[in-house]
């Protein structure tokens, strides 16, 4: 640990800041981390961008929300998990349920607000319970 | 297990219990500290500023009478704006508006020492708990391996002996099924205990606390059988290859919670985007009309537009950041081979050696978790006195999500105890830093998950 260097379009940058500031990756990250958070916190909580009359738009908070996230998520797997610099098997392994994960959200979390009346009717079971006797 | 052997004497065992015992009292203590005493007070002052806003709006109340009174003299008398109705008219008014002022304030500092009481309170509640479970874990696992019999040393063996497997994980799993069976009457039972309109149902009780013992027994003998240490055992065929057998299951672990929370954020999603919220309302996709008759207030709408609410939330996340980083931090020094005291007189005194280094950045990590989950019940404490129960739609997503992965936080501290233990005893370098860095892929993962509970429950 520590003695890896790392490369990459984004891990290089990580590097190349710990050796402008002759640290660490780890460290580099956790500062990262700490200043992305601030900026989360901050573009919900101001309705303006400070000293200004610019106005936080809906669109703009949310891009922040899931930039930062994505950011924020790169760091802590990268570095943090080792994932960069590991064994790739670990990062597919991380990655497997990406897809599962997607189409969760997409299925529940995006799916049509009528739940199953909307569903169409190639889909949708039979309610035929003539067969049920009492 | 961990990659080097270790003879580990069950006196050794003892050192747990005495922390255990020093542990409970410690929530003792700082039950008495901070909910009956700071509680107390805080309660008395509660009290004081509920009887100042009963005063201040029976004042609002007669000052809306007096103001009635007067609207309807001078209304009879042709609406003059001179002269004695007037003048009236114009007194009431003014009183009115001071009466409102008045009241307002009350009702403000009632409600912030009713939030008061409830932080105190809440922090020496939860101190305790987690206490009797920190104390709980070393008490009971320390005394199970200090009675054990004493098994030959491992020298002569050097580091080539086999795995010989381990029966903890089935005792840990009968523990867990006989908990679950008595869950509900547990839950029940405590209820009635503390006070509430319950029957306390002892049976299943006694068998959620004997799944309990047997639960910790087993992690008990997971403790022991980590402590004394054991080849890393290896994988022999695809896709891991090469790789630790403990690092792949971790993964495969990880993968499983990820899908875990990935089905409450999808419940979420499915909820929020139905939900009239104020959010909703801002951007325009619902109306006013909408909002009066069906809208949802969720925990963000209570939580992000002030520095007082948003704040736990917001030091919780830099605690879980801080944490990651010091667990981090354990296993580097850990596995540097050629660590070395700060040249900062007060770093090399916080981190006097490569074995104190590697507990003290295991303790810190241990500090601010407990950290979060005392801000979390605290935050809790609050939403659930500002209306925001579980039996609500918004409450119930959010105390349910938020609550796992508090859940997974405090699994994590509890098995942070067990590694804190070690590195003080046997102590962790490059031969057995394996153990940290797993854990540390379940801790990152905990945060990794609040990187995306944060945004979503307590911003958007």
């Amino acid at each position: 640990m520590g003695e890896h260097k790392y490369t990459g379009p984004i891990a290089g940058i990580f590097q190349k800041l710990a050796d402008v500031f002759k640290t660490d990756v780890y460290m580099v990250n956790f500062v990262i981390l700490m200043i992305f958070t601030l900026f989360e916190v901050a573009a919900v909580f101001f309705t303006t961008i400070p000293g200004t009359d610019i106005e936080i738009t809906r669109t703009a908070v949310w891009s922040i929300l899931i930039g930062v996230g994505i950011i924020k998520g790169y760091g802590i797997a990268a570095f943090f998990m080792h994932l960069k610099g590991d064994p790739s098997i670990f990062t597919r392994t991380a990655l497997f349920p990406v897809v599962f994960v997607a189409l969760m959200l997409w299925g529940i979390g995006l799916s049509n607000p009528d739940s199953i009346l909307g569903l169409p009717a190639w889909c949708s079971p039979v309610n035929d319970y003539s067969f049920v006797t009492n | 297990m961990s990659g080097s052997l270790h003879d580990v004497k069950n006196e050794m065992w003892m050192k747990a219990v005495v922390i255990g015992v020093v542990l409970l009292l410690a929530g003792f203590v700082a039950y008495g500290v901070f909910t009956v005493g700071v509680g107390d007070a805080k309660h008395h002052d509660y009290e004081v500023a509920k009887d100042e806003y009963e005063a201040a709006h029976h004042a609002k109340t007669i000052a809306e009478e007096e103001f009635y009174l007067a609207q309807s003299r001078w209304v009879n008398d042709g609406e003059p704006t001179e002269g004695h109705t007037w003048d009236e008219y114009v007194a009431a008014v003014s009183a009115l508006d001071s009466a409102k002022a008045v009241d307002e304030e009350a009702h403000h500092d009632e409600i912030d020492a009713h939030l008061s009481y409830l932080t105190w309170t809440t922090l020496g509640k939860t101190l305790m708990v987690m206490m009797i479970f920190y104390s709980g874990f070393y008490i009971v696992a320390g005394f199970f391996n200090s009675i054990q019999p004493e098994e030959e040393h491992h020298h002569d063996h050097g580091d080539h002996e086999e795995h010989h497997g381990s029966a903890s994980p089935i005792l840990m799993a009968a523990g867990i099924l006989l908990f679950m069976f008595g869950f509900s009457d547990f839950v029940t039972t405590s209820k009635a205990w503390l006070g509430l309109d319950y029957e306390a149902q002892i049976g299943g009780f006694m068998l959620a606390a004997v799944g309990t013992i047997i639960l910790i027994i087993g992690i008990g003998n997971w403790w022991r059988e980590d402590m004394k240490g054991s080849p890393e055992q290896v994988a022999v065929s695809d896709p891991f290859t090469g790789n630790d057998i403990r690092k792949a299951g971790m993964w495969i672990f990880l993968i499983s919670e990820m899908m875990v929370f990935a089905s409450f954020f999808s419940s979420y999603l499915r909820m929020r985007t139905e939900w009239c919220t104020q959010w909703a309302l801002d951007a325009g996709t619902c109306t006013e009309q909408e909002f009066a008759e069906f809208g949802v207030t969720t925990a963000s709408d209570l939580l992000r537009h002030d520095v007082m609410t948003l704040l736990p939330g917001a030091i919780n996340t830099f605690a879980l950041i801080i944490s990651s980083y010091t667990i981090v931090l354990a296993l580097k020094t850990a596995k540097d081979t050629n660590w070395k005291p700060s040249d900062n007189a007060l770093m090399a005194k916080l981190f006097p050696t490569r074995k104190k280094t590697i507990r003290n950045y295991l303790l810190l990590t241990l500090g601010l978790g407990s950290l979060f989950i005392v801000l979390k019940l605290i935050e809790w404490s609050h939403l659930i006195a500002e209306g925001l129960t579980i039996d609500t739609q918004a409450g119930s997503i959010f105390y349910v999500a938020t609550g796992a992965h508090g859940l997974h936080v405090f699994i994590g501290l509890l098995v942070m105890l067990f590694m804190i233990f070690k590195a003080d005893s046997v102590g962790y370098d490059e031969k057995n830093g394996q153990g940290i860095e797993y854990f540390g892929l379940y801790w990152h993962f905990v945060d990794l998950a609040w990187v995306a509970i944060f945004p979503a429950f307590y911003l958007y």
